[in-house]
């Protein structure tokens, strides 16, 4: 039995759970303001406590790797990072984006998560359920919404969109994919914690770990094009 | 008591409006600082310009206050980015040390810009091609022959978003 104390702070949500192999033992998520930097802590605090656990009980400590908000991912990291020190535990690392797909196991379609990169962006992976397991079909990316509508449109059939993305943009991209648009329920839409935990779990019986030491998360560069565009705007060139 | 010098509206193409104002000493430096502070919104984004020395920090000091922010104010200099909570948060950058506007994309700039607080940006035109065009420019200038107190501070605003700015600071200027 493999026991994970997982962490996703990538947006507006701070996720902290404690997943074994076949249950979730505790979740807490919170959508309220971004106050990671204080409520991180005191949440696996109490999340452990009510569990009757220390981190010592857990086989590893997961975290999400990015893409993201950059100050949630450095606020989780360091957390996750401070904790495999001081217990001495594994860090697994896990994309963003493949802990939000994985949120829609088993869905027919494509699925799309997007996580708001501001100025229009947003970083976005495509993936498909092959069988037993994720397929990605674009990897991980930061582009304009415009681009991606345009990617999305050549897939045939119905996207599944979710993360903080789909507020941001839902009206543009109901415009441009009509009724193929299929936008994940509340209970699915955002970044969770046991989602991270589930997909770490798979990677700690692989053996597959990060080294908690060098490990950094990844922040996708947005398109370059879109900054020389701000500066046309601004008359700079 | 700062002065107020003049008002000008140019918004006949885009919306601009520019105010000027005259500072004899630090304090005053703070009260508009304070004033502007005070009835500053979320996503608001003030530039701060003026070479060192010139009163950015004094400013900022007075604006914090406006939020109703206590603590101690210092240039975020080396830490680029101070973030403190008052009526709303306040975000106040020092891009003085900033090389390349790379590093401040690495910092997670855009989060700032676009978020829940306001953004106070010292040295704004070194990194002014990633700072959203509408905004709040604040000017601060010597005039050595004038006495070594004597600032002049130019606020423009650019933007719809800032269009009740200039009339607030009038009405809070009354009061004053
Ligand atoms: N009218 C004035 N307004 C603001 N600062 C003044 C004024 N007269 C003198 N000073 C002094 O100038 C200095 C401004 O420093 P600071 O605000 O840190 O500058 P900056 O942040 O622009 O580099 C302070 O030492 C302050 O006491
Ligand atoms: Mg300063």
């Amino acid at each position: 039995m493999t026991k994970v104390l997982a962490l996703d702070t990538s947006s507006a949500v701070a996720s902290v759970a404690v997943v074994d192999n076949t249950k979730i033992l505790g979740e807490i998520t919170y959508n309220y303001k971004r106050q990671h930097s204080t409520i991180l802590i005191p949440m696996i605090d109490r999340i452990l406590s009510f569990l009757d656990i220390t981190v010592k009980d857990v086989d590893c400590i997961a975290c999400s790797s990015g893409p993201g908000s950059f100050t949630g991912l450095r606020i989780g990291a360091a957390t996750a990072k401070g904790l495999c020190h001081g217990a001495d535990k594994p860090l697994i690392g896990i994309p963003t984006l493949d802990s939000l797909a994985f949120n829609m196991a088993y869905a027919n379609g494509i699925i799309c998560p997007i996580i708001d990169a501001l100025r229009g962006n947003v970083y976005t992976a495509v993936y498909r359920w092959e069988k037993d397991w994720l397929k990605k079909q674009e990897d991980y990316m930061a582009i304009s919404l415009e681009d991606l509508m345009a990617k999305l449109k050549l897939y045939d059939e119905d996207v599944i969109l979710l993360g903080d993305g789909i507020f941001a943009y839902r009206e543009k991209i109901v415009e441009m994919l009509g009724s193929r648009a299929k936008f994940a329920p509340v209970s699915m839409n955002m970044g969770r914690a046991s989602s991270i935990a589930a997909l770490a779990i798979k990677r700690y019986e692989k053996g597959s770990f990060d080294d908690y030491m060098s490990f950094v998360p990844f922040y996708l560069r947005k398109p370059q094009a879109e900054r020389e565009y701000d500066k046309a705007h601004r008359g700079l060139v | 008591m700062p002065v107020l010098l003049s008002i000008w509206n140019l918004s006949i193409r885009k919306a601009v409006m520019i105010m000027e104002f005259l500072s004899n000493s630090p304090e005053d430096t703070e009260d508009i600082g304070r004033i502007l502070g005070s009835i500053a919104q979320r996503g608001y984004i003030v530039c701060l310009e003026g070479e060192l020395g010139a009163g950015k920090t004094q400013f900022a000091k007075g604006f914090a206050k406006g939020l109703g922010i206590n603590e101690h104010i210092t240039s975020p200099t080396f830490t680029i980015i101070n973030e403190y909570n008052g009526r709303i948060p306040l975000y106040h950058f020092d891009a003085y040390r900033i090389n390349d506007v790379e590093e401040m994309y690495e910092i997670g700039c855009d989060e700032y810009f676009f978020g829940e607080g306001v953004c106070l940006i010292e040295w704004a035109n070194l990194i002014e091609d990633i700072i959203p065009k509408e905004n709040i420019k604040i000017s601060i200038s010597k005039d050595m022959e004038q006495g070594v107190y004597f600032r002049k501070i130019t606020l423009e605003t650019s933007g719809e978003k800032y269009e009740p700015v200039c009339r607030k600071i009038i009405e809070k200027w009354d009061i004053a």
